[in-house]
């Protein structure tokens, strides 16, 4: 039997009078890669950033791996001591650091050991075949598909336990987008990766997932498996 | 259109007109007047600059607005990011009471300070540094919390993935806002370095000091204009360098003001909320308690609203027809800064900067030299009029950077649609863009009023005989009467500035409601 990664349990989260995510259950095992879609405003990033603990659940619990993270409306385990790697729709790269800094501030918190951090950063630029000479320059130096896999290095780096991406390739032209998500299906193969995936394009999601949870009102209406 | 003949090119023009009239000419003039000076009169200029009692000055100067300057920014900047990112309560009422220490005169606080105790070195230099921190910090706090206002809180979050708060505070968040820490820094400095009521109060020798007695006690006015330029040159190239710096982020309105917390700094909150709390104790309630507490001992309010009633009526009058002058005027000035493109636009942030900075008595000094002579000039030197001047030379630039900060609000495309519905520019404005900034204009309206209501660096250069204001009624009175009756006007001053505020507050509030 698989080991589960993730389960939730029962979440909901509220903004005022408007349920963003409503009582959802979803176990999710290791190495599996999920995708969510659903219409704009059915709760797929709320609940992308619940997992990472960038809001809190009003009610419900959240487990990575053995340990409660979330639980009874309390903020069990802060967002920083969770190994998730996570891509933002925007990717927010840190304009003000290199592309190497952006990755050395996230390896720096996971080892104190200089000569690995160095190795992890060089290994990160090479799996997401990011020319080293760009590792010195920053964010807004490089095109849309090198900050694409920058800001994915910068989610591997760290070793997370968990990938979580919320539309990534959502601002890219169909060629590159395609290209790029060849490039990170073989990626999650090859690295075995835990992923769960945000989008509102079927296409990607049948690129990339083995489940397709379909959510809509905040509640999962459907899972399907690829 | 911008038509020789059309609505807005008339009254753009007249505020241009008067910004060069009022605040450009007289310094031009002090330049001008400084550069072309007889060979001997150049020669003692420059003795006066080099001379040991000199680079006291300069060194006392230095020291005061570098001290200010870091105890602003590091009592400043942690509220910034409080304000910013930690969902404290009661927020909008906290930051107007956090950021209402800035519209009290700092001789007001000095006063409050000085009645604090009598230790020998609360009227020293260093206490100078604390009273001006009292009054100043609140520019490093508003500048800081929209500048990390400004910082996407995706960045942020990001690096809460991997990262203690304390990290993401200190490697993402203040360096992200770093230009504008910096350049509220040297806005401070600038201040300081030009405040006149402090150091005077606190006897602390600084240039402005010396140029008020150069020019009040030894009626030296060449001595007056050497010891104004090296102050001069240093503010302007200051004020140059910040908002260069801040660029478009120089003025947030209340709309930028909304939202932006992040729970990555959740744990941090019930310490800011009680620093918030002790801050506006020891800034805002202690120096109205203090005065409170002096004028309790005074024999009869009647007498001393008799004695000083001409300059209170006097003040009031001043002050709100003084600040209906300068934001009709600064209406222009910030339409013209609104439509500009973006080298204009920065080229204008500049030049309102840079005269706003100039030291009050700096400003004092070149509209005495300039207005001082036979003719038309010299009816209106012997008037009240004058202190009209000076609110215009010192508060048009800033009100104009104000004004168009709001205008910039108003989508062109307003404008646009009531123009290709027949409108002209000035119905246009009036019905249209104007009724959409209202709010924008009360404030900039009782900022300029609050402002020139505590004028007291040029007003009591050029104050007329027989003329006078409340501030320099009560600078005149420390010597010469009773702290009971001093704190009683000063007590006065403080609610006159604060009655407007809390009208404006009440009306923001109400607005937000509805």
């Amino acid at each position: 039997m698989t080991a589960l990664v993730l389960r939730l349990r029962s979440v909901t989260k509220t903004y005022g009078a408007r349920t963003a995510v409503d009582r959802l259950s979803l176990d999710v095992a290791a190495r599996e890669s999920i995708a969510v879609v659903g219409p704009s405003g059915c709760g797929k990033t709320t609940l992308l950033r619940l997992i990472a603990g960038l809001e809190r659940p009003d009610s419900g619990e959240v487990w990575l791996e053995a340990r409660q993270v979330e639980g009874n409306g309390r903020h069990r385990v802060p967002t920083y001591e969770r190994r998730i790697g996570f891509v933002f729709q925007d990717l927010a790269l840190w304009p003000h650091l290199t592309v190497r800094d952006n990755l050395a501030f996230v390896v720096a918190s996971a080892t104190t050991e200089k000569r690995e951090r160095a190795a992890r950063i060089d290994e990160a630029l090479k799996i997401c075949r990011i020319d080293p000479h760009l590792a010195k320059r920053h964010p807004y130096e490089l095109s849309g598909g090198e900050q694409q896999r920058v800001a994915l290095a910068r989610a591997l780096v760290g070793s997370p336990r968990i990938l979580l991406l919320d539309e990534p390739f959502a601002s890219l032209d169909s060629e590159l987008r395609a290209t790029l998500r060849e490039e990170f299906a073989s990626l999650q193969r090859q690295l075995g990766l835990t992923t769960i995936y945000v989008t509102h394009d079927l296409a990607d999601a049948n690129a990339l997932a083995s489940r397709t949870v379909v959510m809509r009102d905040g509640r999962i209406e459907t899972i399907r498996s690829s | 259109m911008w038509g020789w003949r059309s609505g807005r090119t008339i009254v753009v023009g007249a505020a241009v007109a008067a910004l060069a009239l009022f605040c450009i000419v007289p310094l031009a003039y002090l330049i001008v007047v400084w550069v072309i000076a007889p060979a001997g009169q150049a020669s003692a200029y420059g003795a006066l600059l080099l001379d040991s009692r000199q680079r006291g000055l300069l060194l006392n100067t230095a020291l005061l607005g570098v001290g200010t300057a870091i105890m602003s920014t590091l009592v400043g900047v942690p509220m910034g990011v409080a304000l910013a990112r930690m969902a404290l309560p009661f927020k909008a009422g906290l930051r107007i009471l956090l950021a209402a220490p800035a519209l009290l005169p700092s001789y007001i606080v000095g006063l409050a300070w000085l009645y604090l105790g009598d230790a020998s070195w609360m009227d020293s230099l260093p206490a100078a540094v604390i009273v001006l921190t009292v009054v100043l910090y609140p520019i490093s706090m508003l500048m800081t919390e929209a500048a990390v206002r400004g910082v996407e809180p995706r960045l942020e979050e990001a690096a809460s993935l991997t990262a203690a708060p304390g990290r993401v505070l200190w490697r993402i968040t203040l360096p992200l806002a770093l230009p504008s820490i910096l350049a509220a820094a040297l806005v401070i400095f600038v201040l300081a370095v030009s405040d006149f009521g402090v150091p005077a109060l606190l006897r602390v020798r600084v240039f402005t000091t010396e140029i008020f007695t150069a020019f009040a006690a030894l009626y030296d006015s060449a001595r007056a204009t050497a010891l104004a330029m090296p102050l001069l040159l240093l503010t302007l190239c200051i004020a140059f360098v910040s908002v260069r710096l801040t660029g478009h982020g120089l003025v947030v309105t209340w709309r930028g003001l909304v939202g932006g917390e992040l729970q990555t700094f959740d744990r941090w909150r019930p310490a800011f909320a009680g620093v918030a709390v002790a801050l506006v104790l020891s800034t805002l309630a202690l120096p109205v308690f203090v005065l409170a507490r002096e004028a309790r001992h005074v024999n009869s309010w009647t007498n001393v609203m008799t004695g000083s009633g001409e300059a209170i009526r006097s003040s009031l009058m001043l002050a709100s027809g003084g600040a209906t002058v300068v934001c009709a005027l600064a209406l222009g000035l910030g339409y013209a800064r609104a439509k500009a493109t973006r080298a204009g636009g920065v080229a204008a942030d500049v030049l309102f900067v840079v005269l706003f900075a100039v030291p009050a008595t700096i400003v004092g000094v070149a509209l005495i030299g300039l207005w001082n002579r036979a003719g038309v000039a010299g009816a209106i030197y012997a008037t009240s009029g004058m202190f009209l001047l000076v609110y215009l030379a010192k508060l048009m630039p800033l009100a104009a950077t104000a004004l168009a900060a709001s205008l910039r609000s108003v989508p062109a495309s307003h404008e646009e649609a009531a123009a290709v519905s027949g409108a002209g520019w000035v119905r246009t404005m009036t019905r249209i863009v104007l009724p959409q900034v209202r709010l924008g204009l009360l404030a900039v309206w009782i900022i300029v009023f609050t402002l020139a209501f505590g004028e007291l660096g040029a007003s009591v250069l050029v104050s007329p005989p027989g003329e006078s204001t409340l501030p320099i009624r009560i600078y005149t009175l420390i010597a010469n009467a009773p702290p009971s009756q001093v704190a009683a006007l000063a007590l006065l001053q403080v609610a006159v500035i604060f009655g407007p505020l809390a009208i404006g507050g009440f009306a923001l509030t109400m607005r937000r409601r509805s």
